[in-house]
């Protein structure tokens, strides 16, 4: 078997919110059985799982976390619990599939009932040692990749205000969204927005939301079988490159993160970035979307926001980007943000998202992490043929 | 807060309760790095220890943040990633200097202190000799 012989055959997303009356491991569960009513399956039929809550290792190794095994009343036969979100998680799940030690895994994480107010968001700082006492958080790691690259180029700076009013607008109109019916904003309405860490204002920057997301992924000849069109995995490749935002993210060393991924995962396709039709891209900051179109080789270094303007990202554009508004408009739920971008690639690919569906999507690509965190990884999915 | 192990830092936050900074130095490759590890990075060495730096080198990238990361912290302030001239780097915050200049990206930088919450902390201001 290949890569592209395993399948998502159901998604789940829950009601995504500023703030949810649920908590983590609720939100998870109840994006869980959503995923498998649209796959058309029972629990029962599940013998893998990667999941977190509250942190790794929790089935097996971690007295007191969630063990999915009894909560599901299913002996499961592989668990990944390392990355268990997103694209790695769809990586080590199509590992698991194609080695046989599973036929059948549900991804699904989220957060709820955790976050506060005020402050920036608590799971976006480490409490680590040579971190917290200098006030660092995610998105001033990535402000200060970005302040290198605006150094050089600074015409992006409004090439960045206009990716981020571009995929706030798709998000108004997402019911599905946090955001949905706020805007619509501009390039001047992102650029005069509070300043949060220098280039970014609270416009450029993802939310910070409640909600769970799953996916469930089985052989392609599985999915022959159940009701939704399969979506295989056509290509996929990660960077490791640093554990994330402890030594600080250096512009010369992450800017390119996910060239190489991208060339596996191209690569394994046989296709290019031309081939693309819809791009879920991890767009935690308006910046990194342009980032991401340079290193994955939609256009050359330096060019990420001319390439966005020219090209158009929105609904209407040649390449529509985060079609449900992303991580800056529709929803971030910490850990189960990677999985997000699986489930709007999938529905995308199936024809299901009505007014804001990308007319004959046949590609995406589903994204995760970026320059900041120093690792990256992306998936490339398409209708089984 | 995590402390990695601390039996590799102790004695980096004992020298910054002292106003002196130190960093890992393999004693086997001669390699500076930061943050400490268990081994040298380069050869994979136990065998390293802190040595005192002079504090003095370049802003790799510098921010401004605006929006307080926790209650210790008045906002605005100026966070950095400073290259050490030894070979090391670092983030830190970035203070004003004799001047009053905020350092910028590529400006030469010293070693200051600060005290947040009672702790005395490394920062670097902007060295104009």
């Amino acid at each position: 078997m290949n890569l592209s012989d395993v399948a998502i055959v159901g998604v789940g997303l829950t009601p995504q919110q500023k703030r949810s009356d649920r908590n983590s491991l609720q939100v998870a569960l109840d994006a869980a059985k959503l995923a498998l009513a649209d796959a058309g399956l029972h629990h029962t039929d599940l013998d893998g799982i990667a999941a977190r809550w509250p942190g790794p290792g929790g089935t097996v190794l971690a007295p007191g976390s969630a063990d999915w095994s009894t909560l599901l009343g299913v002996p499961l036969d592989w668990i990944g619990d390392s990355y268990p979100q997103g694209v790695p998680a769809l990586v080590d799940a199509a590992g698991a599939i194609l080695t046989g030690q599973a036929t059948t895994v549900l991804i699904t994480g989220g957060q709820a009932g955790v976050l506060g107010g005020g402050r920036v968001a608590a799971y976006t700082q480490p409490g680590n040692e040579f971190v917290a006492p200098f006030g660092a958080f995610t998105s001033a790691h990535f402000a200060l990749v970005a302040q290198r690259h605006l150094a050089r180029h600074p015409h992006a700076r409004q090439g960045m205000a206009e990716i981020a009013a571009t995929i706030r607008n798709v998000g108004s109109a997402n019911p599905e969204a946090v955001m949905a019916g706020r805007g619509p904003y501009t390039a001047d309405d992102v650029l005069a927005a509070p300043p949060i860490v220098d280039p970014f204002t609270l416009l450029d920057l993802c939310l910070a939301s409640e909600g769970g997301a799953a996916v469930i992924v089985t052989t392609l000849e599985r999915a022959r079988d159940l009701p939704h069109p399969p979506i295989v995995v056509l290509g996929a490749g990660m960077e490791w490159l640093r554990q994330q935002y402890v030594d600080p993210a250096r512009y010369e060393q992450t800017w390119t993160i996910g060239a190489a991924a991208a060339r596996k995962a191209f690569g394994q396709a046989g296709l290019g970035p031309s081939d693309v039709d819809v791009a879920q891209l991890y767009d935690v900051n308006s910046l990194e979307v342009a980032r991401q179109f340079e290193a994955l080789g939609f256009c050359g270094p330096g060019e990420g926001t001319d390439f966005a303007r020219a090209t158009g990202i929105g609904l209407d554009g040649k390449l529509p980007t985060c079609t449900d508004g992303g991580l800056l408009a529709c929803s971030h739920i910490g850990w189960g943000g990677p999985t997000l971008k699986l489930v709007e690639a999938v529905r995308q690919l199936r024809g299901e998202c009505g007014d804001r569906q990308v007319a004959g999507a046949e590609v995406a690509i589903a994204s995760g992490a970026g320059s900041g965190a120093q690792y990256y990884n992306l998936a490339l999915l398409g209708r089984a043929r | 807060m995590t402390v990695t192990d601390p039996g590799l830092t102790d004695l980096f936050w004992e020298a910054v309760g002292r106003r002196e900074l130190v960093r890992p130095v393999c004693g086997d490759c001669g390699r500076n790095f930061f943050t400490p590890q268990v081994a040298c990075p380069a050869c994979l060495s136990e065998n390293w220890a802190y040595e005192r730096s002079d504090g003095r080198g370049r802003v790799y990238s510098a921010t401004v943040v605006h929006k307080p990361p926790s209650p210790g912290f008045a906002v605005p302030f100026r966070l950095g990633i400073v290259d050490l001239d030894e070979g090391w780097s670092m983030l830190a915050e970035l203070v004003d200097g004799p001047d009053g200049r905020l350092p910028a990206i590529d400006a030469p930088v010293r070693v200051t202190w600060i005290e947040r919450e009672g702790r005395v902390l490394p920062a670097f201001t902007e060295d104009p000799a």
